[in-house]
């Protein structure tokens, strides 16, 4: 999987490194803006209230 | 390594890289399982510390909303609006920067903002019980500490015109000797075991999440008129878990008008 990504990077090494790590940055962001406080409520961890 | 690829000796050029299904597929498996668990840990950073300064900026909100409306002379009415910064709560045994806006209202929401005053219970001060939740892990975590309470420590309600220092009632058993015992030292002048229906009411619990009466204007008698003025705190436990509750009581113990510049010497002096 990643070795395919990385083949399919364009450019030199330094670029594609590059492009790499702005792909990292995107999948963390995606993650923590979107994904997990959408997950968050529908887990168990947080309830503090009774009833 | 076996499988070190020698140079090509002729003119063609070596095919890019060997296929071998078997061999692709048990790397993508195992590429899928580690990136797996990297999405877990940063979950478990989300939680932990993203969640944090996600709510640190909506407390700050909160409380600057809340300091406005002070200093336009909207105070406490009977039913606050849901969301609405109602009163700050200070646990000097937390520290001296330990302050929060409680907002009205328990929803998910409301509660990533700071801790929640159960909505119908007691306003701060009045008879009955002054019921807040808050979260134990993330979110500003407020209430992270609260199994670390020992009995008479103070709960400080800080509203637009009054502070109302509430204690943590005596634990479960420190009540039997309590006035020659644990009761006799300075901090817990005001506090002693609760007469009468309040008798079971102790400092510190833990409950399953459907006991919904620990929050009743007499703690675990719903129904019964109050003859006290008490705090209940709620938070999850164990920590990062749901699968319980726990409850502190307090009892209130004094109030005072507030006077500008002046702050009660339960916050200045003793924890």
């Amino acid at each position: 999987m990643y070795s395919w990504i990385w083949r399919h990077l364009p450019g030199p090494r330094a670029v594609r490194l590059i492009e790499a790590l702005l792909l990292v940055a995107v999948v963390v962001a995606v993650l923590l803006f979107v994904v997990f406080p959408w997950l968050d409520p529908r887990l168990p961890f947080n309830a503090v209230t009774t009833g | 390594m076996s499988h070190v690829l020698t140079p090509p000796v002729g003119g063609s050029p070596p095919p890019h890289r060997r296929r071998d299904p078997v061999r692709t597929a048990i790397r993508g498996i195992g590429e899928l399982i580690l990136t797996a668990g990297l999405v877990a840990l940063l979950f478990v950073f989300y939680e932990v510390y993203v969640t944090d300064w996600f709510s640190a900026q909506k407390q700050r909100e909160a409380t600057s909303q809340l300091d406005q409306d002070w200093h336009n002379g909207r105070g406490l009415v009977d039913r606050p609006i849901k969301g609405a910064g109602i009163a700050k709560l200070y646990i000097p045994a937390f520290g001296p920067d330990f302050v929060f806006t409680v907002l009205e209202g328990t929803d998910a929401d409301i509660l990533a903002a700071g801790p929640g005053h159960y909505q119908g219970t007691a306003l701060p001060g009045q008879p009955g019980d002054f019921a807040v939740a808050g979260h134990r892990v993330g979110q500003g975590s407020p209430f992270n500490s609260l199994d670390l309470l020992s009995s008479c420590d103070s709960i400080v309600v800080e509203t637009i015109d009054h502070w109302y220092v509430y204690r943590v009632l005596p634990l479960a058993g420190e009540a039997p000797g309590w006035p020659a015992g644990k009761g006799a030292q300075p901090q817990c002048r005001g506090v002693a075991p609760l007469p009468g229906r309040y008798s079971d009411v102790v400092g510190k619990t833990v409950v399953l999440p459907s006991q919904v009466d620990v929050i009743a204007p007499v703690p675990g008698h719903p129904g019964r008129a109050p003859t006290n003025r008490v705090i209940t705190l709620t938070t999850c436990h164990p920590q990062f878990s749901a699968s319980h509750r726990l409850i502190v009581h307090g009892v209130l113990v004094a109030e005072y008008p507030k006077v500008s510049g002046q702050r009660p010497t339960e916050l200045t002096a003793d924890a």
